[in-house]
């Protein structure tokens, strides 16, 4: 917010005064999605208000609960820390892909079966996180593991204890899945 | 009260039964509506502009820069807000606020992160974008007072006293001079944030008189009681609704400025307006526990019965209105003593107000006089848990009055041996692990029961469902959950087949979500409405063409959502549909009785806990939380124990972590954000195995429930300290334990 950087307001509803709006094409829960953004609209901002997809939460602003946690071509990402624009080829993958044809995913049947979640405002990242990180071999599969790769997903409730049986629980689900060959562990192009 | 031996609550099947959310579905799959994520045609997005000075006065708001960016419709401030009515404040007239002072009422500054101005534009990024370039001239004073904390006011003496705040009984001060043993310490405790994950947020929409307000509260009749004051209108010319809150932990108990600036705007704008706070503005200006200073004074005899107990207490308040964080109000049930006295002081600081978080008062006395107690049982060299059971109170000294029921003897008996306390050496550091020393604590811990006046209502509809309905709140707890048990229970109709609405002032008349007594004012009061509309059905169902015409209403019997007359069965839907009624309906309310004069209702539990640390490095880790708790019953088992196991690990944050940083030479909030603000993580999170014990207190209500909310947090941090004690030997009294404390000991040692 330099006043050297400060350009002339235009007119256009998406701007701040701070540049056009840019055209920004990508996948959004297997879906071609094409927008027009404000340069400075963060990805979370743009999936909440402009898309109406209120599952990924606002709880920090700046990368520090992780309740805002969505999948970056497979990646657990922060969407309060990427512009919009940066999305521009990528799959984009927010709570509301995480269940297929109206059936739960692993996660969030094990989340509802283990109640692991009170006030449900920070469960979308918690579970976002989860599901990337069953699916990343370098995160070893013990509860110390987990525990630390959880760690930026806070839960003000403090439900870690049936978060962890949560994640555990699922990835029994996932490791059957896999079994049987025909789980989709990342979405998107890696 | 009356058929209570008879109810159906004695012997229940769904009720006390492990029963997944209903509403978990919803919250699972991002389809939750909360406050901040709901759109409404037309709708503007404000953003607030915080003082950034704490005390002082605003002397000019540079807007023309902001005004001039696109999108911006508006900016609201002290100049061209609406004078609206005063606030009213009051519990017993159900209108309470959490500030009294009015957004934008004049250009004095109390407390940094108090508004100056709000922004109104078509996008979010251009209301922020806005927000960020008014520049605001100030007067600075000096004299604010950064916190209770800061050196200048650690004296008995300081703040205001509060006679109607203190209890006393026997002669506590001759009876401690002339004890045998004494403990006479001060206890200091950090200004704390809720850090609730979803932060405060409003959405306002006139409807021409009319008013619509989505606000996350957890009191939504509350609020608006006091908006119908505030903008002067009648009361059913307003609505409130909440229906998912991402929490709130006291802060969203009472409104807030920022609900009535949004209001105000959405007025003068004539289009909706939605403001969620940044998370920032939310740790200012939405609420925080102030933080206290306790002095405890203990005396006892050789055999280690209490002979007084004296317990001082002084927490902030803000310059803009009065909060009283009572922490001594448990301390006169506590244990057996005959002479005691509670005081309570209050201190304005330029903070925004504070306001209840989590077993507010009690949660803070109860670190100080379960530490006390720790000291105490040291200095008479007998086993902390002996010593409590020593000083036993088999009724509540306070009242005189019999416990509804207390197992708190079983509570400290069960936990103890889970734990394996009688496994531990009590020779301090004297149990090691590699580098690290195993310490041992525990505490006691205790919260009141309370009910309130409640309504609800219920609909049986002919396509074989139900509706339920009340006016609280479902703030994570799962109230939605035991609404729907409690119908499941008295109508045998399926889970998946009732409907729950909460939420909404429209709604009949519910209590707010807080005080752990939602659960026993809700239920008695929704229960009544289900056997009201069964009465009704009944009553259909006898009548003339009714599917047991001419039978005695009294002789059938509900099961499975159907009534027999023992020969035959016919479904509520079918009763209906033979009289061709799309419903009926049925009222209940319920309130607090007689037993309030006859009994003393409390929960009771016990923590035992073990830290390990490590000297070399100062690092300590709470490693495992074993607790016992006494809440009566439990409607729903694993979502009462989520709240203890929350409980808990709130708990760790209070006693290793969480602090507001204001700075000592001009009040500035110096954290406010999550990063620096540190709360439990899950790396964070011990091996907890939480017990609820089984005794329905049916004294107290006829479900046998007292409550779970805030027990679980309420006596953590004094076990964790007296674990510390006993691994290095050195008393903590001051939370949070940081590590740098824990490191300026060691080097000193």
């Amino acid at each position: 917010m330099d006043d050297s950087v400060h350009s002339s307001p235009n007119k256009s509803p998406l701007g701040t005064g701070d540049g056009e709006p840019l055209t920004v094409n990508f996948t959004l829960n297997g879906k071609a999605t094409s927008l027009q953004v404000a340069p400075n609209a963060v990805l979370l901002d743009v999936l909440r208000e402009q898309l109406q997809l209120g599952g990924t939460k606002k709880g920090c602003d700046h990368g520090q609960c992780g309740a805002c946690t969505v999948h970056v071509d497979g990646q657990a990402m922060n969407s309060c820390l990427r512009l919009a624009a940066m999305c521009e080829g990528q799959h984009v993958t927010t709570v509301e892909g995480l269940s297929r044809d109206g059936e739960l995913h692993p996660v969030q049947q094990s989340f509802l079966e283990c109640d692991a979640f009170q006030c449900g405002y920070c469960t979308p990242g918690q579970m976002m996180s989860a599901s990337a990180l069953l699916a990343d071999e370098r995160i070893g599969t013990d509860d110390a593991s987990v525990k630390e790769a959880m760690s930026g997903n806070i839960c003000r409730c403090g439900a870690y204890k049936n978060i962890l049986e949560a994640i555990q629980q699922a990835r029994l689900a996932y490791d059957a899945t896999a079994e049987r060959g025909s789980v989709q562990r990342k979405e998107g192009a890696a | 009260m009356n058929d209570m031996t008879q109810s159906a609550f004695h012997k229940p099947k769904v009720v006390g039964q492990r029963t997944p959310r209903v509403d978990g579905e919803f919250k699972l799959t991002g389809r939750a509506g909360y406050t901040g994520e709901l759109h409404v045609e037309g709708m503007l997005y404000g953003y607030p502009v915080p003082a950034t000075i704490a005390n002082g006065e605003l002397e000019a708001l540079e807007l023309d820069e902001a005004l001039a960016m696109p999108g911006v419709v508006d900016i609201f401030h002290h100049g061209n807000f609406p004078k609206l009515h005063r606030s009213p404040n009051s519990m017993g007239h159900g209108d309470q606020v959490s500030e009294v002072r009015l957004p934008f009422e004049d250009e004095r500054i109390y407390y940094h992160g108090q508004y100056i101005a709000l922004v109104a534009a078509e996008s979010f990024e251009q209301a922020r974008a806005a927000a960020q370039r008014v520049v605001a001239r100030y007067r600075q004073k000096t004299g604010a007072v950064s916190s209770l904390l800061d050196g200048d006011h650690d004296s008995d003496e300081e703040g205001q006293l509060l006679e109607s705040a203190g209890s006393s009984r026997g002669d506590p001060e001759a009876a401690f001079d002339g004890s045998a043993v004494k403990i006479d310490e001060v206890y200091h405790i950090a200004a704390e944030s809720h850090l609730q994950m979803e932060m405060h947020a409003t959405l306002a929409e006139w409807q021409g008189e009319k008013l619509v307000v989505h606000e996350s509260s957890q009191g939504v009749f509350y609020q608006r009681n006091a908006m119908a004051r505030i903008f002067d209108m009648p009361q059913e010319h307003l609505e409130v609704i909440s229906h998912y809150i991402g929490s709130g932990f006291g802060n969203k108990l009472f409104m807030w400025p920022h609900a009535v600036a949004t209001a105000g705007a959405a007025r003068e704008l004539g289009r909706p307006l939605k403001v969620v706070l940044p998370r920032q503005q939310d740790m200012m200006s939405g609420g925080n526990r102030p933080a206290s200073r306790q002095r405890i004074r203990l005396g006892a005899d050789r055999e280690g019965r209490l002979t007084s107990v004296i317990h001082d207490s002084t927490t902030e308040t803000s310059l803009v209105d009065q909060y009283v964080d009572a922490c001594g109000s448990a301390t006169p049930s506590f244990y057996a003593c005959d002479n005691l006295a509670v005081s309570q002081r209050i201190l304005p600081v330029n903070h925004g107000t504070p306001c209840p978080m989590r077993a507010p008062g009690e949660v803070s006395g109860i670190f100080a006089l379960e530490t006390a107690m720790d000291e105490l049982a040291v200095a008479l060299e007998m086993d902390p848990v002996e010593l409590r059971l020593k000083n036993y109170a088999e009724s509540d000294p306070s009242s005189g009055l019999p416990w509804s029921s207390k197992q708190l003897d079983k509570c400290l008996q069960s936990a103890a041996e889970r734990f394996g306390w009688a496994q531990r050496n009590p020779q301090i550091g004297s149990m090691r692990d590699g580098d690290e020393i195993i310490g041992y604590g525990m505490a006691s811990c205790t919260w009141f029961a309370g009910r309130q006046p409640c309504e609800a209502r219920v609909e049986l509809r002919a396509d074989g469902t139900l509706f339920a309905a009340c006016g609280t709140q479902d703030i994570g707890t799962g109230t939605y959950t035991i609404v729907a048990q409690t119908v499941a229970e008295l109508t045998g109709v399926k889970l998946s087949d009732i409907e729950v609405k909460l939420g909404e002032t429209s709604l009949p008349a519910g209590p707010l979500s807080g005080g752990s007594m939602a659960t026993a004012t809700t239920l008695p009061a929704v229960a009544a409405a289900v056997r009201d509309a069964l009465s009704a059905l009944k009553e259909v169902a006898t009548g003339s063409g009714g599917a047991f015409e001419g039978a005695d209403a009294d002789s059938l019997t509900v099961a499975d959502g159907a009534f027999s007359d023992g020969n035959r069965t016919v479904s509520f839907a079918d009763v209906l549909a033979a009289n061709r009624l799309a419903s009926v309906n049925g009222k209940g309310s319920s309130a607090p009785g007689d037993e309030q004069g006859e009994y003393s209702f409390r929960s009771f539990g016990a923590h035992f806990v073990e830290v390990r640390f490590d000297p070399g490095i100062s690092r300590v880790r709470v490693a495992r939380v074993v607790s016992t708790m006494d809440i009566g019953r439990a409607i729903n088992p694993p979502t009462a124990r989520n709240q203890v196991e929350g409980g808990i690990v709130m708990g760790i944050g209070m006693g290793l972590f969480e602090k507001l940083d204001y700075d000592p030479r001009d009040a500035r909030l110096i954290n406010s954000n999550v990063a620096d603000y540190i709360v439990p993580v899950h790396a964070d999170a011990p091996e907890i195995d939480v017990e609820l014990l089984d005794y329905p207190d049916f004294k107290f209500n006829e479900f046998g429930a007292r409550g779970v909310g805030e027990i679980g947090l309420t006596g953590i941090a004094p076990a964790i300290s007296n674990a510390l004690y006993h691994a290095t030997g050195k008393r903590y009294r001051d939370l949070p334990v940081t590590i740098e404390a824990l490191l300026a000991d060691q080097r000193s040692a």
